[in-house]
This record gives structure tokens, C-alpha cells and sequence, in this order.
């Protein structure tokens, strides 16, 4: 964990690692300005209410499933169950990988519209058959909440 | 992840913290940092820092127009400075 923090270090991890190649890239321009956009908010920091079961972190291939974040929630309520990554500073200061706050000033000053009721959140340490699932299901479910959040633009955030 | 909201009519952008993952996996529009994990927004209680990130990740969804494009943060980890007046509207 501590050899990750060396950006060249994750980079020959990244180019060994056997994950999901793509070739097409889906499109959806831009069709209004930020100022009038809602927005929506993902983060695969791991995050979730304390009152919501745990990511499952049993699984040496990850856990696929997603949970919802309320945007209005208190740093109380929330938890990070995610073991990949170090997340002490992301513990004290939940904007590292999910930008709650920063994105309410954002909106409060007019750039960007109002940010959406439901983020969503994944843990980004998903492998093997997971990966499909992910892909098949759980992205699928994730993004109709996040369109039922009537968001127009995304933010995605890794940890 | 993002793939599918943009398959399903919602314009996004991602933050990256591994260039060659975000190559591989391509998504529409990308700021990519040299940041560690667990710190694609910068550092703790540095909000001008992270509204930075947040302001520059956003502005891609009106500047990029290439499916697929990078574009890489000129931040240095813990080296540059964040002041309230230093954003810009680009990258």
C-alpha cells in the first residue's frame, strides 16, 4: 500500500493488471450550461451510511454491489469499509472521495446547479467474475438511480 | 461505471489516479492526477485545493470535445500551492 502512493509504481501495476480493456467510447455532449446542470456524484471510495451493510470485504475479488449515499448526510453517519486503499486522511475529510461539500460551494455560488438528494457509492477493488457483474448489473442499477436523481452531468470519483 | 451513464444520456466526467487503467478502460472525459489513492481531490481540509480539482474536472464537460480524451492535472502533490483566487475556468 505504501509503494502505491509512488504514482510510477501503480502505473506498472495498472499495465499488469488484467481488468476490462474497451474499445468504443460511449458520447453524451453537454447540452446546457454547468450553471444550469444538476448534479449527480459517484465516488468507489468504499463510503456508506453506518446504518447499511458493509462492502464485503471477505472476497479477495471485491464486493460489486452499490450503495446510495444521501448527499445531506452527517460525516457521523457515514463509513468507509474499503481496505485497498489508505483511507485515514479520507476519514477525517470525506471531500478526498466524495466531494459532498465542495460541490454545495459550488452550487452555492452559481457555477454549477444543485447537486442531487442520492450520491452513489462503489468499492473500487472489484476482480475477477465481479467484474461482470459489475458491468452486466450493478452499473446498470447505479446509473437508473442516478437518472432517477434526474442528475444531467456526473462526477465520478476514485479512491 | 461511467461508461454507462453516458450510455444512458448522462454526460460525465472521472477523475483518474491510474493513466493507464483510465487507456484501457476509456472513458468519455478524464482528469487524470498524480495524486496517491484515496486522494484524487487533494489533500484533507484543503478546500481550496479540492474545489480546484472539482472546478477543473467540470470544465471538461464544456471543453472536451474528442470521446476518450485525458487530460492531465499540471498539480504537484503537496508542491503546488491552492490560493481562493487561483482557479481558472481550464485545466
Amino acid at each position: 500500500m505504501t509503494l502505491f502512493r509512488i504514482p510510477g509504481i501503480r502505473e506498472l501495476w495498472a499495465k499488469s493488471y488484467q481488468g476490462v480493456t474497451c474499445e468504443d467510447i460511449p458520447w453524451t455532449p453537454l447540452n446546457k450550461p454547468l450553471a444550469q446542470c444538476r448534479i449527480g456524484l459517484v465516488t468507489t471510495g468504499g463510503l456508506h451510511l453506518r446504518s447499511d451493510p458493509p462492502f464485503e470485504m471477505g472476497d479477495p475479488d471485491g464486493d460489486p454491489s452499490f450503495r446510495t449515499v444521501p448527499c445531506d448526510a452527517e460525516a457521523s453517519e457515514l463509513v468507509i469499509t474499503h481496505h485497498y486503499y489508505d483511507h485515514r486522511d479520507a476519514d477525517r475529510d470525506l471531500n478526498l472521495i466524495w466531494p459532498r461539500d465542495v460541490l454545495k460551494s459550488l452550487e452555492s455560488a452559481g457555477s454549477i446547479g444543485p447537486l442531487v438528494l442520492q450520491s452513489v457509492s462503489f468499492m473500487g477493488h472489484i476482480n475477477g467474475p465481479h467484474l461482470n457483474t459489475l458491468i452486466q448489473e450493478s452499473a446498470r442499477s447505479a446509473a437508473q438511480e442516478i437518472r432517477k436523481q434526474q442528475a444531467d452531468v456526473v462526477l465520478l470519483v476514485p479512491a | 461505471m461511467q461508461r454507462e451513464l453516458e450510455r444512458q444520456g448522462l454526460a460525465t466526467v472521472g477523475l483518474s489516479l491510474l493513466r493507464k487503467l483510465t487507456e484501457r478502460v476509456k472513458p468519455p472525459r478524464t482528469y487524470y492526477l498524480r495524486y496517491p489513492f484515496g486522494h484524487a481531490l487533494g489533500e484533507a481540509g484543503n478546500r481550496d485545493q479540492q474545489r480546484q480539482i472539482v472546478r477543473d474536472a467540470l470544465s471538461l464537460l464544456e471543453t472536451v470535445t474528442v470521446p476518450g480524451t485525458i487530460v492531465e492535472s499540471p498539480y504537484r502533490w503537496r508542491r503546488t500551492r491552492f490560493g481562493p483566487e487561483a482557479f481558472s475556468s481550464g485545466a
